[in-house]
């Protein structure tokens, strides 16, 4: 029966090429959003590597004042540090967790060159943010003695530089001038949000007469609240005075920047639903028009022998077989994404996206087709024969 | 072989009730060749839809090769129609997305043969009707007569004990529709059944038997 409706199909291929490039069509764009879906997803399921909930992100900026900046920093932070109500603080780079801001730069180990996010902190950032260690140690201020500047990297970082190998206690170079030793590793730090991919990345000590780096973590004991926020506020404003004094709860800046990620995917979900919809009507319009045509058929079916779930399985097998037509010629364009590495997403991510659209597809064809199937069996054979 | 008692077919519609066939009885014997006769409208295709199985009578009873038809499920009935019967249309009926052999095994298609079975009892068939040079074609590729020798081929290649033929040679000239009707008749020579529904009374002439219908009710 399937090489009949095979021939049957191919034999008609010139009026079904139109419904071919339709479902093809609608496979091309399923696949790009799912692939879309499928990246987002598998980020979104991975840990973030970090706690926010109670941390707080104090930023100042020195403006017109260009004096003393370093001890400034250092002694805001050791008054943020004096409060009862704050459990750790940690000065950090502008890149903090949620931001817009980022910063790359790569290093370099037996020629293999690793570019990730640099992280400038303290040793302190561990604890605000509580980032667990698989091996080794966060840096202190004891390790500044050595002539390698101490870093702790991530996992993925580790991995992609030393495949195999520990990384712990190695020496890796950034240029000519600095190198780095390795003194601690730590899981995954998805600093922009779930939906991140986990990347290499990696916290570089702050130098001790840093100027630049003038953002402070600060954990908050639980049900710490906005009164505190304002005198937090007001007193660096005494002490800084000319400089501009804001804080973030990083709950919030995380919403923000997750929505920036789920926004796009959103709207390339109603549109490709719109999409499918057109698609399905289309062809549910087409299936019950050929059904209304193909009535003589249906009746010398039925009295050569055919059941009722006979006429509906054919008619469902041929929308499945014209389904299969588009398909392959749909797979042959998708899997040039997985062979070629197209932008450099895990295979898998565009394998799972293929079976699922293949998934939906067939779900749509067949959904689109029961109705009309459905129908033809329904057709007496002695009405279908009926001779003018 | 064929058996109808008093058998009634009634279509209602939303307006309007049709009485198509009153009280037909027919014995139809095995290897006979009957054909059935009447003005247009007056139920030969009904008739011979009902012989077929290919609708249910709204009273009576049908009996083939002596066993009545009782149970009209729809599975029952198709496997009965692939099995015992053989149809012939006016209009062929060819589907002309399928080459001549491809419509010639339809039948086997409804039943469990494989394809090398299929290929050989549907070219043994067309052999029969003289069309085995024109196995490739498609329907649109032959004439009228032609068209109707893939449907009888279609009709045999079960090897059916009956064949049903509505008003076959009526769209065909009259040399066609007798060599249509030598095929027929040297089927019936070879031990089938056939029933055929003809406008033509030479025709009729040349069967075992008539049966006249009149507005659904048998005359003769
Ligand atoms: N499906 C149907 N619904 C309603 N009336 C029908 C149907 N089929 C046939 N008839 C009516 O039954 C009568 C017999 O029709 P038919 O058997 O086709 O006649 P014939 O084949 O002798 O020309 C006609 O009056 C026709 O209009
Ligand atoms: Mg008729």
């Amino acid at each position: 029966m399937l090489r009949h409706l095979f021939k049957l199909i191919w034999n008609k291929k010139g009026t079904h090429s139109l419904l071919i490039i339709e479902v093809w069509a609608a496979f091309m764009v399923l696949f790009g959003v799912l692939t879309l879906i499928v990246f987002n997803l598998r980020n979104y399921l991975q840990p973030i590597g970090f706690q926010y909930e109670q941390v707080w992100n104090l930023e100042l900026s020195s403006n017109q004042d260009t004096t003393e900046l370093a001890p400034k920093l250092q002694r805001a932070i050791q008054r943020v540090r004096s409060y009862p109500q704050v459990t750790a603080a940690s000065r950090m780079s502008s890149n903090t967790p949620f931001s817009a801001n980022q910063i790359g730069n790569s290093i370099t180990y037996n020629k293999v060159d690793v570019g990730g996010d640099f992280y400038y902190t303290d040793g302190e950032l561990a604890k605000v943010l509580d980032i667990p260690l698989k091996k080794g140690r966060w840096y202190a201020e004891s390790d500044r003695v050595g002539k390698y500047v101490p870093i702790v990297i991530n996992q993925v970082m580790e991995s992609k530089l030393f495949q195999n190998e520990s990384g712990l206690n190695k020496v890796v170079k950034r240029d000519e001038k600095t190198s780095y030793k390795i003194v601690g590793i730590v899981d995954k730090f998805k600093a922009k949000g779930l939906f991140m991919s986990d990347t290499p990345g990696l916290f570089q000590i702050l130098d001790k007469d840093d100027r630049w780096n003038s953002n402070i973590l600060i954990k908050t004991k639980p049900g710490t609240d906005a009164n505190f926020e304002a005198k937090l506020v007001k007193d660096m404003a005494m002490m800084l005075p000319g400089w501009g004094v804001e804080v973030g709860y990083l709950k919030d800046s995380r919403k923000n920047r997750e929505n920036l990620t789920l926004v796009p995917v959103l709207i390339f979900l109603i549109v490709s639903g719109f999409l499918l919809t057109n698609v399905a009507l289309g062809l549910f319009g087409v299936l019950n028009l050929n059904i209304a045509k193909r009535k003589g058929e249906i009746g010398l079916r039925r009295a050569m022998g055919a059941t009722e779930s006979g006429v509906t399985s054919q008619f469902l097998g041929e929308i499945w077989v014209l389904a299969t037509f588009s398909l392959v010629i749909g797979l042959i364009f998708a899997v040039q994404f997985p062979l070629m590495n197209v932008f450099d997403l895990d295979r898998e991510i565009y394998i799972i996206a293929i079976l699922a659209a293949v998934a939906v597809i067939y779900i749509i064809v067949t959904l689109c087709a029961w109705f009309p199937s459905k129908q033809a069996a329904a057709i007496h054979p002695a009405v279908a024969l009926h001779e003018e | 072989m064929i058996k109808l008692q008093n058998v009634e077919k009634v279509y209602r519609t939303s307006s309007i009730e049709t009485l198509a066939l009153n009280n037909i009885n027919i014995d139809v014997k095995k290897g006979e060749f009957v054909s059935i006769m009447g003005p247009s409208g007056c139920g030969k295709s009904t008739l011979l839809n009902i012989i077929g199985l290919l609708d249910a009578p709204s009273k009576g009873q049908i009996e083939i090769d002596g066993s009545p038809v009782k149970r009209y499920t729809d599975k029952h009935l198709a496997e009965l129609r692939n099995r015992k019967l053989g149809f012939i249309f006016q209009s062929f009926h060819l589907i002309n997305d399928l080459s001549v052999i491809d419509n010639v095994e339809i039948p086997l298609l409804y039943r469990n043969s494989s394809a090398k079975e299929r290929r050989e009892l549907a070219q043994e068939a067309l052999e029969k009707v003289g069309l085995s040079n024109r196995m490739k074609h498609f329907p649109k590729q032959l004439s009228g007569g032609q068209k109707q020798r893939v449907a009888i081929a279609r009709a045999i290649v079960g090897k059916p004990e009956i064949i049903l033929a509505d008003e076959p040679t009526g769209n065909l000239d009259s040399a066609m529709g007798n060599e249509i009707l030598g095929i027929l008749q040297k089927l019936n020579t070879d031990g089938a059944t056939i029933v055929m529904v003809t406008h033509d009374e030479a025709m009729a002439k040349k069967t075992d038997r008539l049966i006249r219908l009149f507005d659904g009710t048998q005359v003769s």
